[in-house]
Order: structure tokens, then sequence, then C-alpha cells
């Protein structure tokens, strides 16, 4: 009977691709199938983006120069260097870098003024087009007379290639488009799009003013060795305004401006994966315990132990495959999702895909099916026959052992492979393992009390607080992944929400919305009466000269590391410094806005000393409370600057507390008219206009072209508009977070589907009404979900505190609407989830129930 | 004393057997000459089974012996608890003896581990179970075809159709378990019971689930086809008239097995029926 031959395929294929084939259909895989699917598409999609990201800046084109070294001031560069440059051969190309307005017509923008030399570029390349149709071709010199321009300039000023922009009071005709700058790492969070120009072109412009905001850059290239050389000649005398990069300095700057979001990306991501991959555990446990009977009934029929292993090898090894593959490429649509959200900011290469998110995200899922499969299979495969006629072992809680291991070890190889980063994977999983025990002994304590109160509370509600306590080990599992899941959503909206607000605060509602810069002496009247004619709301007008603090109390500064510095051209080379060690005061690290003032601004408050008199003709200077602070300066200590080559010195007379977050104009510094008497400077100005003013102001200052306005209104509305594409990011994460979260939930409430189907046919053949056990199921999940929400909520508070002060480097809040938030939104998601799960349970029949579960 | 009753039946019922083996054209070379032990198919002797609790040993079954010939029909019956169950699972080798020996188509069970019972099973064992166990993911028909296919039949496709034709449920050959009553889910299991023409077919209370009517129904169906197929037939049952229609019962108490009554009248009538069909 037995020795026949097969004809085909052997049993346990065939067998295997029907079990899969059916319960694929009838839907029982589902939970299993979208929690591998989600933790491979988070990984991947994750993964993707931040490559994505990470490549746009690190691209062979962002890593160049432009040269082989480049020296960035506030100023020109010593004569001295260029002498020595050129004793040592040193090809040289100079660039100067002004924010301004240019103008097209009516139209205006902010833009990136890039004046080069005709040498520029030293290395790398430079594209463009003269036409959009053309393939880009290298731009060998820009003529006088003409710019050339990013594609978005055309569009945002309506003008085409040929047309004229003015910049400053100079008209130039555009050249054409860039398509290449080999120096792009510079542009890579700059005001707006660049307009290049011959570096002879920008005096003509009048744009470079006393006290204008200019950068200049010069660029070395040559043999090695002397590159070196200069370096090494070089470097001992770059005071701390003055800033030499290499290539790798230039990329650690712009990771180092990535790191704090990619942190929270990445942390967020993390968090994900962990509950992906707790779902998955959950739901391959349940895969286990669902198949036992039919391995008890194949073992009964005479199939073989290897006829199983071979039959649930290949049946899991499938859906593991199938979950794998469409995990991708819902990946991939979630990356594109993401990747749109930031294209406008950064130039993506979608091409340049690598191979590593699908690595990581293949790897994610093979360590998925197998380390959380393996145990639950294992069981299953060796379920005995004799099951089919003792019964099946249900619900039995996991026994700690070696397989508990296993599931780690996985947790702590997925966070590695994703973070890459040691300590945060462990820390998360140490993190994880001890605020579980902690949520297990809480939540059993909660529960313990919430039954002698629910005794008290009604039939449905003891009957629920009964249940609860009686599966008090199984919900103690499940009450820990509900209340990571609310905690990590709470968690998530929390920062988001908090990094928005901050942002937000800093432009309040009725606070100047323009700034007028680069004003010279001349048009201060011109200006002033304009404003009063319009009845403009302004602060007045504030001379403003760039300096630097050299000396306090004689004794010289050196840059320190400071993290206030938000100008990126400054803090790039502060490696360099810190390996020096010099010896010296703390110094600012940057060059000051300076201005003087005969009256005390408004928002700003004398904590210290006296604000001067106006006549008081002893030179002096006032000074910003938090920065005295940071560089220990007391009243009556003397303050050097150098301004230019000027050196002067006053001594502080009063310190003074400054509300930084009003859009008032505010300075470090601010001297009596005599301490600068003879310092050349620009104005600047605040003024609130209102929008049916605009126009007016707009038409008048066309007459100022050498004047740059700042709309803070449209700023804002482009940060808002960049704030919205970049949480889309974010909100992406929470998605799949929450996605994450419900699975767990979902697995959770069908693991326990068998036991409540028991359970329920019992206390129907009691004669319990349906009512009573709808609504003891109802008040189970509630109560469930609320201790869930109660104990997330305080997990929330903790993680954000850490989170805000030790990561965002923010100031730490309390959120307690979130916390109502929390248990209310724990108690009716999970309120919600079970009813559905349960649903058709409660409307079987006593009869059904009773039958089913004999 | 017990055993010598035994073969004292059995003499009488291999002439049955043999007939009843011509009828469906099954022959076997062996059938055609009077042995008077080759037809043995489970042999148990001295069996005992005994499990350990945590403060003492609980003696299940006192040692038992028992020998069933080929196309027997015997009814185990007895008070509950009294073992019978325990039993059903050591002679169809999902369970092993304490100490004893059980020997199934020769093959020696209580020697065997896990692997080569199942393959024992496989070849020559079927089951029908109180809770029709039936696999919910599969169809009627696959379900059938499952026995079929671990033992390597062909066609095991158009047997299990055939199979489902004769139980009467030929249409619902694509329906789930959930979708079929209690009776026809028994039916199900019946029909994969009988798909490998196993030589002993082991049923446990298989109607014990049902309403009286489908449970006889069930129960006529499930001795026309092992009449059909000539398989022995060891049934646990509480129900004194299921356990009438066997041709020998044994009953258990408290883990003693006792031969109860054992049908002698039925050749001359077999041979009759036998004729009309
Ligand atoms: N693994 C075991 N551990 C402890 N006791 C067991 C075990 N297996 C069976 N028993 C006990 O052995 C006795 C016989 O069980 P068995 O299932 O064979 O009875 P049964 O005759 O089939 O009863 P019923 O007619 O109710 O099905 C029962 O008292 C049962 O509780
Ligand atoms: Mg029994």
């Amino acid at each position: 009977m037995s020795e026949l031959t097969v004809k085909s395929s052997p049993a346990w294929f065939k067998q295997s691709l029907r079990l899969l084939h059916h319960e694929f259909r009838r839907g029982e895989l589902t939970i299993i199938f979208l929690a591998i699917v989600l933790a491979v598409g988070t990984v991947f999609s994750l993964t993707g983006f931040t490559e994505q990201i990470k490549q746009a800046i690190m691209s062979n084109s962002a890593n160049t120069i432009a040269a082989d070294r480049v020296f960035g001031a506030n100023r020109k560069i010593p004569v001295e260097f260029l002498e020595k440059s050129e004793d040592l051969s040193l090809k040289l190309a100079s660039k100067i870098l002004i924010d301004s307005m240019v103008f097209a017509g009516d139209n205006m923008l902010l833009s990136e003024l890039d004046a080069v030399s005709d040498s520029y570029p030293l290395r790398g390349k430079f594209m463009g087009k003269t036409s959009l149709s053309q393939t880009p071709v290298s731009i060998e010199t820009i003529k006088r007379g003409t710019a050339w321009v990013e594609e978005s300039v055309l569009a945002r000023l309506d003008v085409k290639i040929g047309g004229t922009v003015e910049v400053g009071v100079l008209p130039l005709t555009i050249a054409g488009v860039i398509t290449e700058i080999p120096d792009r790492s510079y542009r890579m969070f700059v005001a707006g799009p660049a307009i290049f120009l011959n570096i002879e072109d920008i005096a003509d412009t009048d744009l470079i003013q006393p006290g204008s905001r200019v950068y200049y850059q010069y660029l070395f290239a040559g043999e090695q060795d002397n590159v070196e050389t200069f370096e090494k000649w070089l470097k001992p005398q770059l005071n701390d305004t003055q800033n030499w990069y290499d290539a790798k300095s230039a990329q650690s700057r712009l990771s180092n401006v990535l790191d704090r979001s990619e942190k929270f990306l990445s942390l967020a991501s993390m968090l994900g994966i962990v509950l992906a991959a707790v779902a998955v555990a959950v739901a391959s446990r349940r895969y286990g315990q669902r198949h036992q009977p039919m391995v008890a009934v194949f073992k009964a029929l005479g199939a073989s132990k290897s006829h199983v292993q071979k039959l649930y090898m290949l049946h899991w090894g499938l859906l593991s495959l199938i979950s794998i593959c469409v995990g991708l490429v819902v990946g991939y649509l979630l990356m594109l999702v993401g990747v749109s959200a930031i294209e406008n900011y950064l130039s993506l290469d979608e091409s340049q895909l690598s191979f590593n998110p699908f690595f990581t995200a293949i790897i994610t899922g093979v360590l998925c099916a197998v380390a959380f499969a393996i145990h639950p299979i294992t069981e299953l495969i060796s379920t005995k026959p004799l099951d089919v006629i003792r019964g099946f072992s249900q619900n039995v809680l996991p026994k700690f052992g070696w397989h508990q291991l296993i599931p780690l070890l996985a947790l702590f190889a997925l966070l590695m492979l994703f973070s890459r980063d040691l300590m945060m994977s462990l820390s998360l999983l140490l993190g994880g393992i001890l605020v579980s025990v902690i949520l297990l002994f809480l939540g059993r304590l909660i529960m313990g009390a919430g039954r002698t109160a629910g005794s008290k509370a009604g039939k449905s509600w003891h009957l629920a607080l009964a249940n609860l306590k009686r599966r008090a080990n199984e919900n103690s599992v499940q009450l820990v992944s509900f209340t990571i899941a609310i905690q990590l959503l709470l968690l998530i909206t929390v920062m988001k929400s908090s990094i928005i607000e901050e942002w937000q605060s800093q432009f309040p509602e009725n606070t100047p919305n323009h700034y007028l810069l680069n004003i010279t002496a001349d048009e201060v009247q011109p200006l002033k009466a304009f404003a009063e004619e319009l009845n403009i709301d302004n602060q007045g007008f504030y001379s403003i000269f760039l300096g630097r603090l050299s000396a306090i109390n004689n004794e010289k500064t050196i840059s320190i590391e400071d993290d206030s510095a938000n100008n990126e051209r400054d803090t790039a080379d502060k490696d360099e410094n810190k390996e020096e060690k010099p010896k010296g005061r703390k110094g600012a690290g940057r060059e000051l806005s300076l201005t003087w003032q005969s009256q005390l601004p408004i928002e700003n408050e004398i904590v210290e000393g006296k604000w001067w008199q106006e006549h008081d003709d002893t030179p002096q200077v006032s000074m910003e409370s938090g920065m005295a602070e940071r560089l220990e300066v007391k009243l009556g200590d003397k303050l050097t600057f150098t301004i230019g080559s000027d050196e002067f010195t006053v001594p502080v007379t009063s310190i003074r507390d400054v509300n930084w977050k009003s859009r008032q104009l505010n300075f470090i510094m601010i001297f009596n008219q005599t301490a600068i008497k003879n310092i050349e400077s620009t104005s600047i100005s605040a003024w609130m206009v209102p929008d049916e003013k605009k126009k007016q102001v707009y038409r008048f200052l066309s007459d100022y072209p050498t004047i740059s306005i700042m709309d803070f209104g449209s700023i804002m509305k482009q940060l808002m508009n960049m704030i919205d594409q970049v949480s889309i990011a974010i909100e992406l994460i929470l998605v799949l977070v929450i996605l994450a979260g419900s699975l767990v939930l979902v697995a959770q409430v069908q693991a326990s589907m068998e036991e409540r189907e028991r359970e329920l046919a019992i206390l129907r053949t009691l004669g319990a009404k349906g009512s009573l056990l709808r609504n003891s199921v109802l008040f189970e999940f509630i109560a469930l979900g609320g201790v869930a929400g109660l104990m997330a909520s305080i997990a929330m508070e903790i993680a954000v505190y850490f989170l805000q002060t030790q990561v965002f480097e923010m100031t730490a809040s309390f959120h307690f609407s979130y916390w109502l938030v929390g248990i209310g939104a724990g108690a009716a998601f999970v309120g919600i989830m079970g009813m559905l799960s349960c649903w058709r349970l409660l409307n079987l029949s006593s009869v059904t129930l009773i039958r089913r579960t004999m | 004393m017990v055993c010598l009753d035994m073969l004292l039946a059995n003499d009488e019922e291999e002439v049955v057997v043999n007939v009843i083996k011509l009828k469906n054209i099954k022959i076997k070379m062996g059938c055609l000459f009077m042995k008077s032990d080759s037809e043995i198919i489970l042999k148990i002797s001295a069996l005992t089974k005994s499990v350990q609790l945590e403060d003492k040993t609980l003696e299940l079954l006192q040692p038992i012996d028992l020998t069933v010939n080929s196309g027997e029909t015997l009814a185990i019956v007895g008070s509950s608890g009294s073992g019978k169950t325990t039993l059903l699972s050591i002679l169809a080798g999902l369970d092993l003896p304490t100490s004893g020996e059980v020997y199934l188509k020769n093959h020696p069970l209580h020697q065997f581990n896990e692997e080569q019972r199942s393959q024992v099973r496989a070849n020559h064992v079927g089951f029908i179970f109180q809770q029709f166990l039936l696999i919910s993911s599969l169809t009627a028909l696959e379900n059938v075809m499952l026995p079929a296919e671990l033992a390597n039949l062909p066609d095991a496709k158009e047997l299990g159709l055939a199979l489902l034709e004769q139980v009467g449920l030929a249409e619902r050959a694509e329906h789930y378990p959930s979708q079929l009553s209690g009776g026809e889910q028994q039916r199900v299991a019946i029909a994969r019971a009988f798909i490998t023409k196993p030589d002993v077919l082991f049923a446990d209370e298989p109607t014990g689930n049902l309403d009286t009517k489908t449970g006889i129904h069930i129960a006529d169906l499930l001795f026309e086809l092992n009449e059909k197929l000539d398989t022995t037939l060891i049934l646990v049952t509480h129900d004194p008239k299921l356990a009438m229609r066997c041709q020998r019962q044994v009953e258990m108490d408290s883990g003693v097995l006792q031969e109860k009554y054992t049908q002698t009248k039925s050749t001359n009538e077999f041979i009759a029926d036998m004729k009309v069909g």
C-alpha cells in the first residue's frame, strides 16, 4: 500500500501550498503577514529615506569644496596669507557670498549671491546650460554683466534665460541655468537659490557696505605637499572668526546639522521597529497555537515528524517570503512619500538608491520570521499526536528559558542593524526590558486595586475586572504592549508639537514683520520720513557694525565650542581648535553685530549696573546677561573689541536681560555713542508693515536697491510650509508606529480568542444575558486600555523630559492635557479594537458557541 | 481464560471474513486456506498503563490481553473514566504502554518510536474522533485526501471524491468544515478514515457529539463502509445500541478489561445478506 511511487511533487509540498492558499484566503494569516510587512516596510522606508538625505549631502559633488582647502571669513584675507600661497605656487580662486534680495520687474526673491573669480572652480565641475533643453556643459567663466542662476530662480522671478535680474543697483543678463555647483555642500541650508556673478561686478552692485553681512572665501589648490605646508603655516595664525576647511570638515559640519533631526527620526523608527517585532512575536505565537490541532491530526493520521517539519518550513518560509516581498514594495512606496516631502529642500537622486535599504529590510524580515517564530514552530512541530485525544495546552504563558533569549538577541541585532549605534541599541533594549518589568508589576497592582473598586460598580464592571484579574498574566503582556504603543504615540505627538511650538513661539503676532538691512547713513533720513508719513510702527534705526570681542581685561579671547553660534560658517573649524587647546579667555567665538544706543531698547531690562545718561562722554558698553554669564564677565570688566583694523577698550557698565523670543532687534553688545565715534556703519530697522501698505513700502524701497528687505511674513510662510513638509516625514513614522501598535493589539486579542470563546460559552450556558456579556467584554478592554493609557502617560512624561533635556536641548515641559488624551484614547482605542475583534464572538448564539468549543 | 474464549470465537469468524473479502474481489491468497492465526491483526498482552502524579502512581490500565482478528468489529464499552480512551490510544499507537506488548499487523508498537508508529498509522490505521477533528482551513475534499497523501497513494483526489460521494457529500467537496453541520463533519471524517482502506479503524465515541437520529445515520454509514471495505473496526462507545451492532463487545471497568458478548449467530445471516447484495 505504501510502496507506491509519487507522481509529481511530494505530499508535504502540495499540502503546504494548499494550506497556505486557503489560510491566506480565509484571512487566518493576515496578522502575521501584516506584522512582517510592517517590520520590513518600516525598515526599508526609513533606511532608504535617511540614505537618500545623506546621499544628497554626502554625494561626490557635495563632498568637494571646489578646491583643496578653503579659507573663509567675514572679512578679506590678510595679504600675507595670499603672498605665502603664491610662494608655494598654489592656485587661488575667490568667492564672495551675500544673502540679498534680487528683483525682476515687480518680483523679488531672497537669494544667495555667489560672486566668483574667473579661476573658480579649482576642483570639481561647475556645469550649466544656456537653454533649458540643452545638455549641460562646463561653465568656464562668468562674463561681466551676466549671471548664472539656479533653475528655480527663473520661475520665482518669472524671467527667462536672456532676461534681466537686478542685483543691488546692477542689472545683470541671465546667461544660463546652473546644473551642478562643485561646492554645493555650502548650499544646503541657505536663504534661497544661488545666483552666480563675476566677482568684478560685485562692487557695482553697491551691496557691500560697512556692516553688511558678507562672507569671503578663498579657495586654494595645488601640490599636496605645498597645500600641507601652507596649512601648517597658516593654521596657527587663524583667529576665531577665520575658518579653514578641507573636504572632510565641510562634510562633518553638514552632518552635525543633520544629526538632531536624524536622531529623532531614528529613535522614533527604532521604536516602531520594536513594535512591529512585538507584533510578529505575538502573531507567531498565535500561529503556533492555532496550528497545534492541525499538527496533532496530521500526526495521528500517520504523518512523520519530517513530513510535518518540511510542511511547516515551506509554509512559514513562503509566508515570510511573500510578506518580505510585499514589505519591500510597501517600504519603497512609503519612502517615495517621504522623499517627495523633502524634495524641495534637497536635490535627491533616486536612481542612486543603494543596496543597503534592501539588505537591511530583508535581514529584518528574515530575522523577525526566524527568531520570533523558531520557538513557536519547534513547539508546534513537536506536538504529540496523543493531543488529539487529550486536548491542547492553550495559552500557556511562555516559560523563561533559552528560547526567550533568541528574540531578545534578534531585537538587539535589529536595532544594531538599523541604527549602527551600540549605545543607543543597548540602552533601548535594556531600558525596554526594565520598563516592561516595571509595567508588569505596576499593571498587576492597578488591576488588583481595580477589582476591589469594580466590585462596587455593577455586574458588568465586576465581571470585567474579575476577568482582567484572572487573565493577569496574559493581560500583563498585553498591557505592556499597549502601554508601549500608546506611549510612543504620545511621545511622538508631544515631541512634534513641542518642536513646532518652539519654532512658532519665535514669531508672535503684532511684532515687526520686516527687517531692513544695509541702510547707508544718507538713506536713514528719507526712510524715517517715509515711515512717519505712512504711520508705520518701527523700532528706530540702529547702526550696525561687525566686530570681534578680542580681549577681556586684556586677556586674549580664544574661540571655544559654541553651541549658540547658529551661523554654520563660523563653527566649522572647531575640531582643529579643540586639538590645539590654546590658553586664553573664553570668547564669543564669532563676530558680533554691534550697535550703539542712547536709550535702553524695549524688551530689554537692566539686571546689573545702570544705563548711561544721554550725554555721558565716557565710552562704555552694556552686555546681554546670558553671554556675560557664559564668558564670566562682570560689571566693570574691560572689553576689547576689534573692528576691522580698529581696536578699542570699554568697561561694562550694565548687564541686560533680553527677550530673545521677541522679534525686536536684539543686540548682545550695545555701546554708547562716544565709544564708537569713528566707526563706519550701516543701519538696520525693524518695521511692522500691515498687508495693505506692503505695496507702497516695496515701491518706495525699490528706489533704494541696496537696502535688503527681509519679509518675515513670507519667510515665516516658507518656514511653516517647510515644517509641514518635514512633518510629513515624521507623520509617516507616526502612522507606522500606530499601525504597529494596533497590530500588536489585534494580535493579542486574537491570541486570547479561544479562551474567551470558551469562557463566553460557559457564561452563556450558565444563563448570562447577552448585554451583560457584551458590556463585560467592552469594559474589560476599556479598563485595559485606560490603565495602559495612564501608564503610558507617565512613561511618556519621563521620556519627554529626558529627550527634551538630553537629546534636543530644549527646555523641559509637562503635558497634563496629553494624559487625558492618553487615557481616553487608550480606553477608546483598545475598547473599540477589542469589541471589533470579539464582535463575531459575542453575537454567536449560545448553541454555536457551546458546540464550537466542546 | 479470556484468551481461550477469544480463540474459540475467532475460528468461526474467519469464514465470514474471508467470504466478505471474496465479495469485494479483494483476493488475498492466504485467505483461501483456513489459517487460524495469520489474520490476527491486533494482539496485546499483559498491557498496563500508569501515570505518575505528584504524590502517587495512578494505574489506568490493569494488565490486559486482547486479540482482534482481521475484519472483526469490536466495541469497547464501560463507564466514564474507566480507561477506554487510554486503551484505544495505545492500540492505535498514539501512546505507549507502561509495560506489555502491542502488535498491530505484527508491528511491535511498544518497541517503536514516535516516527515508526506514525509510519504504521499512515499505512494501516484510520481514525474517527468524537470531536471530528477536521482541519478547519482545508476543504472537505482536502481533509478526506489527507491520509491518502500521507500514505503516498496516487489518485488521492479521485479516491476522495468517490468516498465523499459514498457518504453523500459530493456537492460539499469544496466547503470548509465550518460550513458543515456536525453530522456532515462526521461524515467527512468517516470518508477520511476510509480513504486509505485501513486495516484497522479506531473510533472514539463517533456519535457522541450528535443527536440520536444523526447518530444512527452516521453509525449506518460507518458499518456500511466498514463492511464494504472489509476493515477491522474498534469502537469506543457509551451507546449500548451502537455497541450491539458490533460482533463483539468488551467492557472496561476501572482499567480491567472483560469480554462481554460475542455474536455467534451471524455467519448464516451474513451469507444470506451477501446473496441479496
Ligand atoms: N495523562 C493523564 N494524567 C492523569 N490522569 C489521566 C491521564 N490520562 C487519563 N487519565 C485518567 O485516566 C482515567 C481514564 O481516562 P480515559 O480517558 O481513558 O477514560 P474513558 O473511559 O475514555 O472515559 P470517558 O468515557 O469519559 O471518555 C480517567 O480518570 C482520567 O482522568
Ligand atoms: Mg473517552
